[in-house]
């Protein structure tokens, strides 16, 4: 699919990419309705309850009803907020969602985007939901929106850093950007020669520093709805909200498969007699694991407070991902070359 | 320079921290609590000024509905004010169940905390747990009283049911039932990090402090104070059992944390001795005129509810109903130190301390 | 922070995750409630006697009643005329069941209140006398005469 991106741009080729991500939109979006059904039914059940089960058949629906009550519900907006950037910001926030997921290859064949400075285009362009973010709080122009918008402001800068660093690591062992080559140069066979263990560390930070650029608990401190009730986007209702909603899953999405494809070996089996699986499967299996465990955090873990996830950040996690990306190339330098 | 200015920010009424109608206005620079103003009231209901005009008997059900998650405590303040004016013997089998149900409370009263607690703290899943055990108790309320919040179940001289059969057997089976849960919640939360990282050394005051601002219950047990009315003034059949006073001792949220869990274990304790000796039959109903008319004078009698210490000052001038009625509540008293605990903390740390000094707003306004 | 404390709060969870669910499905299923519940009242006019004593120990005064002359001159005493029970202010605190003399009014374990306007909510003694299911059997009157309790 990445080989029409070569071709030069002709009427039928814009057609056939604009289709292309017409489509992959929509299986966002059934990603994103489902995943929401998936994280409360997961977290009902580890909180003994059984989750939602009114809508469809096992609850299925409950998601699009949700989504449909969002869409027809009356479009508020404060009188004393800054209109412009109050209708600005939810666009701004899913956009750069959405085109992050151009580079993730999911299979050997089924790719998007080739891109050779993949990751950089990833890091750069998930830095831009932080400023919709702070334009949300500060335009809707109430005092638990603007302390959510700082909050949100301080922590994704802050977890940016040792997020990119930490997966600095990867970079050296396969020694490119392109998160196709990444993928290929984990192929060993066994679930060893995944970048896991030998950037066991790198792995731990980036984590951390992912659910945090999640702003997924225990780092949820821009919406933490029993400090600030919502955070950054109380005032927004009906499809604005959604929009708030959907840039957020539609990250887990992109966060899940990046981890995926940086550290668990993307399409790769885990041992060579399991080859016969098609890639995709194993992709998935392993996405779906990384979904779970941003659910099983959240219905376990309280939320950290502000000074001490910057003290995390800048403390603890950013020294650890240099001492890792010190820690690998000296492996490169003295065992491999 | 940039100039700054001072942010006047409105927690509450509502709120979903403030646990009820509750405000507090404080004054932030940045994040920071430069000044802190509770207001209360949105609760008020004038309990006292209502029971001016109503029967002993009648006051009851008002007061199940002061301190709501703590209700049979409330019972009892009361009806042992009444009772010590009149100079009126209980049965001692509907001392018993009187005794059974209190601890019972105080269980189910711990555990609501806990479980909003650590939903202030942002972990959803605790509060879940909690209710999951408290509903076993309030089953079991349901099945002596008939009601599962308001149990409106003492009366002035003894109770007002006695227990169905079996039901004494069921508070046998909750307590090993308990003791296995409360493991589960220190596994799931005590040793957590975060949570430890959240509440150590967050809201500290010295016991001097505690006594100055009349607190009482884990809020001054916290510091180290060993002082528990049910060990130092013992009322209804406390001398007849062992247990212990947990006490902390830095007085900073963890230890408010600790005491209240600890208190926990003890009234399990306290309940599997009441249920051995628990009498075979009885009365649960003692000699009671048919009208109760305190003689004329004035009675203060106070004990340990799960928030501290309850109190119950009846003025009466030999009438059906009191000239005047005042409740000492641990939760208006406690909330006190507020103002001077929250200075120079953050908006996060405002809903750790208010949660940690455990609240119930019905309480607070009465 | 070493970890440890994180990793078996995981483990609580995990475990729970396949663990037998306590919620009902209340409305689906009912709830059914012990003997003892204090549920909206059943009122039974043949045994009232019109002695008012609910009216006058309602802590809410949620209770009024009017009575009439007995139709039958050959008896004495009084029969209800009305009696209707305010359920916006009513707190289902089982005193009124509990001076009763003879049982006229008791509890039953019908809970559900709602309605959407607040006038549905004075119910009168027909309502009542039909509310005539899931009646309490245990009373335990104590309050009232004649009957144990009041000594």
């Amino acid at each position: 699919m990445g080989a029409w991106l070569d071709e030069p741009l002709s009427w039928g080729n814009a057609l056939v990419l604009f289709l292309w991500a017409a489509v992959f939109l929509l299986i966002v979006l059934g990603f994103v309705t489902y995943a929401i059904y998936y994280e409360r039914k997961v977290i009902g059940w580890m909180q003994l309850r059984v989750g939602p089960n009114r809508v469809g058949p096992l609850g299925l629906l409950q998601t699009v009803a949700d989504i449909f009550k969002l869409l027809i519900k009356e479009d508020t907006i404060p009188r004393k907020a800054d209109r412009l950037l109050f209708i600005l910001a939810p666009a701004l926030a899913f956009i750069p969602s959405f085109a992050v997921l151009a580079v993730i290859p999911y299979s050997e064949k089924l790719y998007f985007a080739d891109l050779n400075v993949g990751l950089l285009y990833y890091a750069a362009l998930s830095g831009i939901t932080t400023l919709a973010i702070v334009l949300g709080g500060w335009a809707s122009n109430n005092k638990y929106a603007l302390l959510g918008g700082m909050r949100s402001a301080a922590q994704m800068i802050s977890y940016e850093v040792p997020l990119v660093i930490s997966i600095v690591g990867v970079i050296l062992l396969s020694g490119s950007l392109n998160l196709k080559d990444i993928v290929t140069a984990q192929d060993g066979g066994w679930f060893w020669h995944w970048n896991l263990f030998p950037q066991i560390i790198g792995f731990v930070v980036f984590f951390i520093a992912a659910v945090s650029e999640l702003n997924r608990t225990p780092f949820d401190l821009p919406e933490a709805e029993s400090e600030l009730i919502a955070g950054y986007h109380v005032e927004y209702s009906g499809f604005r909200f959604a929009f708030f909603m959907l840039a957020e899953y539609v990250y887990v999405y992109a966060i899940a498969a990046l981890t995926t494809v940086l550290f668990l070996g993307g399409w790769h089996a885990p041992a060579p007699f399991l080859d016969f699986v098609p890639g995709i499967i194993w992709f998935l299996l392993k996405f779906a694991f990384v979904v779970f465990s941003l659910f099983w955090i959240r219905a376990t873990f309280p939320r950290v407070r502000i000074d001490q996830l910057m003290s995390l950040g800048w403390k603890v996690l950013l020294p650890v991902a240099i001492a890792n990306v010190f820690l690998t190339a000296l492996w490169l330098e003295l065992f491999v070359k | 320079m940039i100039r700054t200015e001072e942010l006047l920010l409105n927690v509450g009424p509502q709120h979903p921290s403030t646990h009820g109608v509750f405000r507090i206005v404080v004054k932030l620079d940045g994040e920071v609590i430069t000044e802190a103003t509770p207001v209360m009231g949105y609760l008020h209901r004038g309990t006292e000024k209502i029971a001016e005009s109503l029967n002993f008997t009648q006051i009851i059900p008002y007061t199940d509905r002061m301190d709501y998650v703590s209700a049979m405590t409330n019972n009892y303040v009361l009806v042992h004010a009444v009772e010590t004016m009149m100079g009126l013997e209980v049965p001692l089998r509907a001392e018993f169940l009187r005794l059974i149900v209190m601890e019972l409370q105080r269980v189910a009263s711990h555990l609501v905390w806990w479980g909003t607690y650590l939903l202030d703290i942002g972990a959803m899943s605790p509060f879940l747990y909690a209710f999951r055990d408290r509903e076993t108790i309030i089953n079991l309320f349901n099945e002596l009283c008939g009601a599962r919040l308001t149990y409106n179940y003492m009366r002035v001289g003894g109770v007002k049911w006695d227990a169905p059969p079996g039901w004494i057997d069921k508070v046998r089976e909750f307590i090993p039932y308990m003791e296995k849960k409360l493991q589960e919640y220190d596994k799931l939360v005590t040793g957590n990090e975060i949570f430890l990282a959240r509440i150590k050394g967050v809201g500290r005051y010295d016991a001097a402090t505690a006594i100055d601002y009349g607190l009482s219950g884990a809020n001054l047990r916290c510091t180290g104070v060993r002082w528990d009315l049910r060990k130092d003034e013992p009322y209804s059949l406390y001398d007849r059992f062992e247990f212990d006073v947990p006490v902390g001792s830095s007085g900073d949220c963890y230890d408010r944390y600790r005491v209240r869990l600890e208190e926990i274990r003890q009234s399990l304790r306290i309940l599997r001795q009441a249920v051995e000796q628990f009498p075979q039959d009885g009365e649960t109903m003692g000699k009671v005129p048919r009208v109760i008319r305190p003689p004329a004078g004035e009675t203060y009698v106070r004990i340990e509810s799960p928030r501290g210490e309850i109190g119950c000052h009846i003025v009466s001038k030999g009438k059906a109903e009191p000239y005047r009625l005042k409740f000492r509540r641990p939760s208006f008293v406690n909330l006190q130190i507020l103002p001077k605990l929250l200075v120079g903390e953050t908006m996060t740390n405002l809903i750790t301390i208010l949660g940690g000094i455990d609240i119930v707003v019905g309480e607070v306004d009465a | 922070m070493n970890g440890k404390g994180l990793l078996q709060g995981l483990g609580v969870t995990l475990k729970s995750l396949t663990a037998p669910k306590v919620t009902t499905s209340y409305p689906d299923v009912p709830i059914e409630m012990p003997d003892r519940f204090r549920g909206i009242q059943h009122f039974i006019p043949e045994l009232c006697i019109v002695c008012n004593q609910c009216a006058r120990i309602c802590p809410t005064d949620c209770i009024t009643l009017t009575g009439k002359p007995n139709p039958d001159p050959e008896k004495k005493g009084k029969v209800i005329d009305t009696f209707d029970i305010n359920f916006e202010i009513c707190i289902l605190c089982d005193l009124c069941t509990e001076v009763c003399p003879t049982e006229a009014i008791v509890m039953t374990n019908h809970f559900e209140l709602a309605t959407y306007s607040r006038d549905e909510l004075y119910k009168d003694a027909e309502w009542l006398t039909d509310n005539n299911t899931l009646v309490r059997q245990d009373n335990n009157n104590i309050g009232a005469p004649g009957k144990g309790g009041a000594k």
